[in-house]
């Protein structure tokens, strides 16, 4: 199996989370996985892109060069980015909430996903946005365990922020249950 | 504890290497994209009873891990490429004087202040010595965090085999990626070599010794020289590192080190099983060059590609150790978004070759 | 038959070789630290643990009298030397040795963070006034209106600078505890330089932290002047400038 991964998102939706939760529940689960960002001097916010690659075997090429098989999009700004490091198959799963227009790419299954306003039904907060459109792509490409995402979920949010915890998990059990 | 796999930035990973390995002094400078190491180190040091030493400059580094040296223990630094240029006076100094230390150059792009992005253009200074004299120190190039992990063992033993700095040179985007690696459980190779016979630790258990890279006569120069001469000779002869496969029966040899040698890995086992005639060599160490691996290529080799991240360096290795036996090509960036040349971009002048 | 140096090293013990034949020009300064140092490190009892790190000049060849480790270090790098060496080497006795050159103008650095630092390494800068080994050349510290082999009418303060007060400069460092400049000009002087020296090197015995001393010391063949000239000019004209003083003595 070999996922080569992309996740995009505008500042403090949490792209980087998002690779690094798939990264650490990719560890757990015994595959080998990197994890590449656009880096510059030390800064925060702003659009950004992450790259995960998620393989069974040792991993050769570390870079996702327009052949990512797996992508998230949270914004529209960011929207673009991802599809441009997307391959012609595979799936990119976009919040529909905020990208309002789909650009076609053959080969590629584009799922819109209103993460934004799901993520406020069940969690009061679009802050979980990110963990619903990752549920969607769990379910749908059985990349991860949902198991092992969800003790990743309840060590690193459950430690720091247990209120946080259980709306995450509402989040990403919303974005499973709508494969 | 059993061996442990740990998901970090290799710069980190550099870090957790060297201190499992017996490092217990790391001096360094701030620099992009070497500070994570310096970083990890201040936190992990400490539980080695080692320290992180942050210093004023690539001077005051160089020369405080040179002083290190003398007192027989195993010091390290992290650096990229301004740095490192400023390291090149007290690199010539430690070669001369034949201490052993690690080093790391995380080379990004140059020349002058460059560009924080990653690349391979150190290739020359690294190999050829950015000092003065006649002196080469031992580089090693890992293309992961798993081969940071597995080469630092051997950078350890080689840097007090020979009391030679040993330098990894690792370019800026491995450097800042993240991924598993598998560490064995903590080993001070270190402890292994007996230093007593060379440290300048006082004279109570020997005679007056004095470090000197200097000479007061020509014949003193002329003899230290010798013997580093007859050194490097005895390093290249036992001390080339590389990885080939699918050598037989290739026509089109493509020659990479670094990221390039882990996209090129790849590349020829999906050239192969498309039945092209490709074969790859993975230059480990970068010196001693690895001239040993080209002494078995195929009588049916038409052409060697050399990729690099930069505008052409280690391809005069590659030409020098095949005296004229295949036509040389070279496919190569340095700066940019993306750094470095793609897979895809690597595929199609591998097929343009074997097409041509 | 007994040697001359029998006796003497009665009197010296084993610190000083005295059977060494010697670098120093007749009359330099340079032999009068030497001697000091070596006397201090014997009478403390501390010579086979103590490592010498030397610049490059004439300094560079102190070690060659003494029996002692030694490093020579590259030009003016010794305080980041013996840094790193102390570090790694806490129970060794380390001080540098270097000239006015090696220490204040490539050196200032490294020896500025090194006393900022406050590690305990003692640092001796011996101060001439002119880079001797390469043949007279004007040093951060030439006197106004001194005449060099670079500056042949004088040294100009308006375009060359002004000399350069190295203790001066560390004044406001915590962690610098004993800092003083001395002068060998004459018998008195080199009396008291002995008793700051001692002071000095207990400062890194005692691990209390940085310890620095400058000698003013003459220099007959960079300053071009017979050896008695040399020596009045460094008694009224040097330390006219660089005024001898215990700046800081936190050794108690």
């Amino acid at each position: 199996m070999l996922y080569k991964c992309v996740f995009s998102g505008s500042g403090g939706q949490g792209s980087a989370l998002l690779a690094k939760l798939v990264c650490q529940a990719a560890i757990i689960d015994k595959l080998k996985v990197v994890m590449t960002q656009t880096y510059g001097i030390e800064q925060r916010g702003g659009d950004s892109t992450a790259f995960v690659i998620v393989s069974d075997l040792p991993i050769g090429n570390p870079l996702v060069e327009a052949d990512g098989n797996l992508g998230i999009a949270l914004s529209a700004s960011t929207y673009g980015m991802c599809l441009a490091s997307m391959g012609n198959s595979g799936r990119l799963f976009y919040n529909s909430s905020l990208i309002k227009q789909e650009i076609e790419k053959p080969g590629l299954e584009q799922i819109p996903l209103e993460a934004s306003d799901l993520a406020i039904e069940v969690g009061g907060s679009p802050r979980g946005l990110n963990l619903v459109l990752l549920g969607a792509a769990v379910a749908a490409t059985k990349i991860l365990k949902i198991e092992t995402v969800e003790e990743v979920l309840r060590e690193t949010i459950g430690h720091k922020k247990p209120a946080l915890l259980e709306s995450n998990l509402a989040s990403f059990r919303a974005g499973l249950a709508k494969a | 504890m059993p061996e442990e796999t740990l998901f970090l930035k290799n710069t980190e990973t550099f870090a957790e290497a060297m201190v499992r390995c017996g490092v217990r002094y790391h001096f360094a400078y701030p620099i992009t994209p070497a500070s994570d190491v310096m970083k990890y180190s201040a936190m992990l040091l400490p539980q080695y009873g080692g320290r992180m030493i942050q210093m004023e400059s690539e001077l005051a580094v160089a020369n405080a891990l040179a002083g290190c040296a003398c007192a027989g223990k195993l010091g390290a630094t992290s650096t990229s490429g301004p740095g490192m240029s400023l390291m090149q006076e007290t690199i010539s100094f430690m070669a001369g004087a034949e201490l052993p230390c690690l080093m790391l150059d995380s080379m990004r792009v140059g020349p002058g202040d460059g560009d924080i992005i990653g690349a391979q253009s150190n290739y020359f200074q690294a190999t050829r010595g950015g000092g003065h004299g006649d002196y080469r120190v031992i580089v090693l190039a890992p293309d992961s965090g798993q081969s940071i992990v597995d080469l630092m063992p051997v950078g350890v033993k080689l840097a007090f085999t020979y009391r030679s700095p040993v330098l990894f040179v690792i370019d800026g985007v491995t450097a800042q990626m993240t991924e598993t690696s598998t560490f064995q459980e903590p080993r001070d190779y270190a402890a292994d070599f007996d230093t007593s016979s060379w440290r300048y630790t006082g004279t109570k258990d020997h005679p007056k010794r004095f470090l000197l890279t200097g000479s007061y006569s020509h014949s003193q120069g002329y003899e230290l020289n010798e013997r580093l001469r007859a050194k490097f000779e005895i390093i290249k002869e036992k001390e080339q590192r590389w990885e080939d496969q699918y050598l037989e029966g290739a026509e089109l040899l493509l020659v990479g080190f670094g990221i390039h040698g882990r996209m090129i890995r790849e590349l020829t086992a999906q050239l192969r099983s498309q039945n092209h005639k490709v074969g790859r060599i993975n230059p480990i160490s970068l010196w001693p060059f690895p001239d040993k691996a080209f002494e078995k290529i195929p009588s049916g080799l038409k052409n060697v590609l050399v990729v690099e991240m930069n505008h052409g360096q280690m391809i005069d290795d590659v030409r020098l150790a095949l005296n004229g036996r295949a036509p040389t090509h070279f496919l190569g960036k340095t700066g940019g978004d993306t750094p470095l040349r793609t897979l895809a971009e690597i595929r199609a002048k591998a097929l343009e070759l074997l097409e041509g | 038959m007994e040697k001359a140096s029998d006796n003497l090293s009665s009197l010296y013990g084993k610190t000083l070789f005295l059977d060494k034949l010697f670098s120093y020009c007749p009359g330099c300064g340079h032999g009068i630290v030497t001697r000091l140092v070596a006397e201090t490190i014997e009478a403390m009892g501390i010579r086979e643990k103590t490592v010498s790190v030397v610049g490059i000049g004439c300094g560079g060849f102190s070690h060659h009298y003494m029996d002692i480790d030694a490093i020579e270090a590259m030009h003016g790098r010794s305080p980041s030397v013996a840094t790193g060496f102390k570090l790694a080497s806490p129970e060794n006795f380390v001080f540098t040795y270097q000239g006015d050159g090696d220490m204040s103008a490539i050196g200032l650095a490294d020896l500025l963070h090194a006393a900022n630092k406050g590690l305990p390494i003692t640092c001796l800068m011996i101060n001439n006034t002119v880079f001797g080994m390469t043949g007279g050349q004007m040093s951060p510290t030439s006197l106004p209106g001194q005449v060099t082999a670079t500056t042949q009418k004088g040294r100009d303060p308006h375009i060359h600078g002004y000399p350069i007060l190295v203790p001066e400069m560390m004044l406001a460092m915590p962690g610098v505890k004993y800092l003083a400049r001395e002068s060998v000009a004459d018998a008195p002087a080199i009396r008291r330089a002995g008793k700051s020296l001692r002071r000095a090197f207990e400062c890194q015995e005692k691990n209390l932290g940085f310890a620095f001393i400058e000698f003013i010391v003459p220099c007959p063949t960079g300053l071009k002047k017979s050896v008695l000239e040399s020596y009045d000019w460094c008694k009224n004209q040097m330390t006219a400038y660089f005024k001898p003083a215990v700046f800081i003595d936190q050794t108690e």
